[in-house]
């Protein structure tokens, strides 16, 4: 897969586009993640490690409404993609979000992959274009 | 050996000069302009404190994106990734409102957190973002203010020892808020990025550390790929001696040249330092290979050449030419020899080579080839007399016999032993190495001018240089000229004036009888 990310970013290829989607589309069944809206708030939570914040501060951080920040984080935590502190009691709806250490390895490898490809335009088009084929809605909560 | 109730960073060099590390809890700043290493040295300070100190750290960053940190830190050979899945170590993204608020808690989530992994040591990198939102008023100064203190109260509440980033900028309001953060610090460094020349220089300063000693004044600070932070003890920073220690001696020892034991009567005191000043192409560099090679072969003694003019090789090859063979005690580690390059010669960074050498090899013996290199290299004379002074005090210190090569720069005459550098009262021996012309030809003199404790010969003594190095010319079998040296006057002027008479009939005045 990598060779053909290499390839698609040189843009030598677009024959196996195709199949780049596919298997695109298969990652992000795997990890269970179906809205952009959750992918950027995981690809926060991952580039950052551990971020002691609120919902409103990514939100602010990445484009997004409050609301629609606190439901993928809500959602990716059920999902174990992130785990979370308790809240802190000094300052609103602040704790501290991380990678789950319990997501499997599969699952791990699964993000990986999507990270390695969202480090090209090509690739976050099409992991983007892909979520929106997945979940039409999704365009509704998109920047 | 860790003294109680210290933390050691573990950068190299640091803790030499804060004579071995800060008072546990101390509130650290670490403050500079951009680019002057301040996120470095933090990192560094929570890194080794994981790896050599096993104390387990947090890093609290606002802008920097930990993911950029980590891989930087990767091109040290620092794995923070691996430390984090160890639980030794945890970056944390915040901003500064939230970060302030939350400390702010009387259950923080963050010193729990702390408290939960033990972490001992934390950096915030930076905390002059803490007073971004504030306009620069005095009652928003205040508030910053108040803001520290909270937040080293909360620190030492954990017993944690907190290093704090703080970019200083040239408005009314950085420097003002420079100076809030430095009075509330226990511990002030200073960092700097400057241009010495067309080259870039880092440095370093304690500007105060609370309840310890430390060395002053501004010493030099390098960034190594795949090391680090490496810091350099200012040369002319005065020794931290054992006041047991002696400084001179009464033993002698042969040097092993008989050009010089002859002249100076028996061997020079060990741990004297001796000038030898001589025209280029006097036989300098050959008489201090010499008294290397002698010393290791006769008086077992170990020896360092330090030359910025020629390489090892070259060296070995030019002694190797008049019988002088150094390979094998190169090779076996007797003699060392050391070459630097002048081209942007940092003189802390050296120093500290030197003496790491000496230290490491027990040297007993050093030559430094020459004095006139370092003039060029180092370029300002206050900074070459330090680095002198501290090669003097520090061969002193050890009772090292130590032979300085000063190429003098007249040809024919000498008005003053070092003209651009007259610092010969220090040392303890003085040799003039001359060449005179007598005729049509030149011929190579030495005189020991001056010799500290000893009852020295005046003479000025006719040398040559072959198979074996430099040796004297007897007085009796002075084949050329016709007549010995004793037969001139003004020697040392290089433009001698032959007595009308000849003092003695000799061998020499047999040969001129002959002609």
């Amino acid at each position: 897969m990598i060779q053909i990310l290499h390839l698609v970013e040189a843009n030598l290829i677009t024959e196996p586009e195709q199949t780049l989607e596919l298997t695109v589309q298969t990652c992000l069944l795997g990890v269970g993640i179906t809205l952009l809206s959750e992918w950027d708030v995981l690809a926060f939570v991952y580039r950052h490690g551990a971020t002691l914040t609120s919902a409103g501060q990514i939100a602010r951080l990445i484009g997004y409404e409050s609301t629609v920040v606190g439901g993928a984080l809500d959602r990716l935590e059920r999902q174990k993609l992130i785990e979370s502190s308790r809240p802190s009691h000094g300052v609103h709806e602040v704790r501290i979000y991380r990678i789950s250490a319990s997501t499997n390895t599969e699952h791990r490898h699964w993000i990986q992959q999507l990270f390695g490809l969202s480090e090209s335009r090509a690739g976050r088009l099409l992991l983007e274009k892909q979520l929106k084929s997945v979940r039409p809605d999704a365009g509704n909560e998109a920047r | 050996m860790i003294k109680r109730g210290l933390t050691k960073t573990g950068i190299k060099g640091l803790d030499s000069i804060l004579l071995g590390g800060i008072p546990r809890a101390n509130v650290i700043l670490v403050q500079g302009p951009t680019g002057s290493g301040k996120t470095l040295m933090g990192l560094e300070f929570i890194y080794r404190g994981i790896t050599e100190f096993n104390e387990p750290g947090l890093i609290i960053v606002f802008e920097t994106n930990p993911d950029k940190l980590t891989r930087d830190a990767c091109g040290f050979g620092w794995d923070l990734e691996e430390l984090q899945r160890q639980k030794k170590l945890q970056i944390i993204f915040t901003s500064p409102e939230v970060f302030d608020q939350e400390l702010r808690s009387p259950d923080s989530l963050l010193l729990e957190f702390a408290s939960e992994m033990g972490a001992q040591r934390i950096f915030v990198d930076n905390v002059g973002l803490l007073n971004s939102d504030l306009s620069g008023s005095n009652s928003t100064r205040g508030g910053y203010r108040e803001l520290l203190q909270q937040l080293t109260e909360s620190l030492n509440r954990e017993n944690l020892t907190a290093m704090f980033s703080l970019e200083v900028g040239s408005s009314a309001d950085s420097i003002a808020i420079t100076e809030m953060t430095a009075f509330l610090a226990d511990t002030v460094i200073q960092l700097g990025r400057e241009r010495r020349g067309r080259r870039m220089h880092r440095s370093l300063e304690i500007v105060k550390s609370r309840g310890q000693d430390y060395e002053a004044g501004e010493h030099t600070m390098h960034i190594t790929d795949g090391e680090g932070l490496r810091i350099f003890r200012r040369v002319q920073a005065p020794l931290h001696s054992n006041a047991q220690q002696p400084t001179s001696s009464t033993m002698r020892s042969v040097i092993g040249v008989d050009a010089i034991d002859t002249l100076i009567g028996g061997g020079i005191f060990d741990g004297s330092t001796t000038m030898v000043v001589g025209v280029s192409g006097v036989g300098k560099t050959v008489l201090g290979t010499q008294i290397l090679r002698e010393g290791s072969l006769r008086q077992k003694t170990r020896g360092l050449l330090i030359s910025l003019d020629e390489h090892p090789a070259q060296i070995i090859r030019n002694a190797q030419t008049l019988g002088l063979n150094l390979e094998e005690q190169v090779a076996d580690g007797t003699i060392r020899i050391l070459f630097e390059s002048p081209q942007e010669l940092d003189v802390d960074a050296h120093y500290a080579r030197i003496v790491q050498l000496i230290e490491e090899h027990d040297v007993q013996r050093m030559v430094i080839d020459g004095m006139t290199s370092y003039s060029t290299a180092i370029g300002e004379v206050a900074v070459y007399r330090d680095f002198f002074h501290a090669i003097v005090a520090y061969s002193k210190q050890r009772l090292m016999t130590t032979f300085f090569n000063y190429e003098n720069p007249e040809f024919l005459g000498i008005s003053s032993y070092m003209p651009d550098f007259p610092l010969s009262s220090i040392v303890d021996n003085l040799i003039l190495m001359s060449l005179v012309e007598i005729n049509n030809s030149l011929h190579r003199c030495i005189s020991v001018v001056k010799s500290r404790g000893s009852k020295h010969s005046f003479d000025t003594r006719e040398f040559v240089i072959g198979q074996g190095g430099i040796s004297l010319v007897p007085l009796e079998q002075n084949p050329i000229p016709a007549v010995p040296l004793q037969s001139y006057s003004s020697l040392l002027s290089r433009a001698p004036t032959r007595f009308s008479v000849p003092k003695r009939t000799n061998g020499a005045a047999a040969v001129q009888a002959k002609e």
